[in-house]
């Protein structure tokens, strides 16, 4: 059984895949941006888990976490992906951003791993590391041609993208220009709620495809991200300043008048 | 390359060095490492000039494959060769020095 229905890549993350509609587009590359805690690793993995289950190889490509501490992490969501490595069904790569800016570098690096697991799905964590290598005009040349080799190669991809966002202001997801390239753009983002931390996920674009548009909550949960609900009764969120939705506050007021009546 | 090594000599050159013992480690654990060797360097915490010579000599034993990427010379790990190393140091050491 195939995890692409109707040129749709699933992304296990059910509710995700609803939000999408089916899923992502074959083939496309989708930005995958968020500040830190918000579980952009854990949802990368999680897509490439999905491929693996349903016979789609897998590559993820680290600049900075080193494979063994990946292993470690993803253990923690029971997911062996060493035991996957040798089973020559998913290959994590850890290489240096500079490495990439080679001519060839994308392909001295991928070449033989596509080719010899028939990889589908890759996932790259993440584009942010080429800031340290490069000007902004460079880096969007550099994600260009990474977006065109996954493309050329049959590789549907997620590109990470670390985004800086602090608690209670709003976000944005890259100066440097490049929501542009990628086909698709999933964004999630930290929302404090009556002093509590909550995760909150939005397809901000899609070509060629609708999609949900609501902001909705996810948790990572022991077993990976789940998608949960939407915030219904809040305005604001993606401002950073959430407030109760007028109704909700008329709710909240009618019902303290009522107990009050009844004392 | 180096294949027909005994056991002692190649325990000795293996370990002849810290840094040595530093890239055994980093790519045992992380075999999925392709990187510049002052990629690889920097990783261990240490410049390109300290692991240069050491790296020749694990790409002389083989443990270390080659790639060229641009200007750059990338080195990856050798499971296939590391095992026939682990093989052979371990015979050496299980029968003790000849």
């Amino acid at each position: 059984m195939s995890s692409t229905r109707n040129g749709r890549v699933q992304t296990g993350i059910q509710d995700l895949d609803r939000m999408l509609h089916g899923g992502f587009m074959k083939g496309d590359s989708v930005l995958l941006a968020g500040s830190a805690g918000t579980g952009k690793t854990t949802i990368g993995l999680q897509y490439l888990l999905q491929g693996v289950t349903h016979g789609e190889a897998g590559i993820y490509l680290t600049f900075e976490e080193l494979p063994d501490q990946l292993y470690r992490d993803a253990g923690n969501f029971g997911w062996d992906l060493r035991k996957l490595e040798e089973e020559n069904k998913l290959k994590v790569i850890c290489t240096s951003p500079d490495v990439l800016m080679e001519p060839n570098g994308l392909e001295a690096i991928l070449a033989s791993p596509v080719k010899e697991m028939n990889a589908r799905r890759i996932v790259v964590d993440s584009l942010s590391h080429f800031n340290m290598f490069m000007r902004p005009e460079s880096l969007r040349m550099q994600v260009y041609r990474n977006v065109m080799y996954f493309k050329t190669k049959g590789l549907s991809s997620i590109l990470i993208w670390e985004a800086s966002q602090s608690i209670g202001s709003s976000f944005s997801i890259s100066e440097e220009g490049i929501s542009f390239l990628t086909d698709c753009i999933v964004l999630l983002k930290l929302i404090e709620i009556d002093s509590t931390l909550r995760r909150g996920v939005v397809i901000m674009k899609m070509r060629g495809s609708q999609h949900d548009n609501k902001l909705r909550e996810y948790e990572i949960t022991p077993t990976g991200v789940r998608v949960s609900g939407s915030f219904e009764n809040y305005e604001g969120l993606m401002g950073g300043t959430p407030t109760r939705a007028a109704s909700e506050k008329f709710a909240e007021l009618f019902s303290k008048a009522a107990k009050g009546k009844g004392k | 390359m180096v294949p027909s090594l005994e056991g002692k000599e190649l325990l000795e050159r293996l370990l002849s060095s810290e840094s040595k013992g530093e890239l055994l480690m980093l790519f045992h654990k992380n075999p999925g490492i392709i990187d510049s060797i002052e990629g690889v360097a920097r990783r261990i915490g240490k410049g390109k000039d300290q692991i240069e010579s050491d790296v020749k000599d694990f790409i002389d034993l083989g443990l270390f494959n080659t790639v060229t990427a641009g200007k750059m010379v990338l080195i990856s790990f050798s499971k296939e060769k590391d095992k026939e190393i682990q093989d052979t140091v371990t015979r050496y050491i299980k029968g003790g020095p000849k």
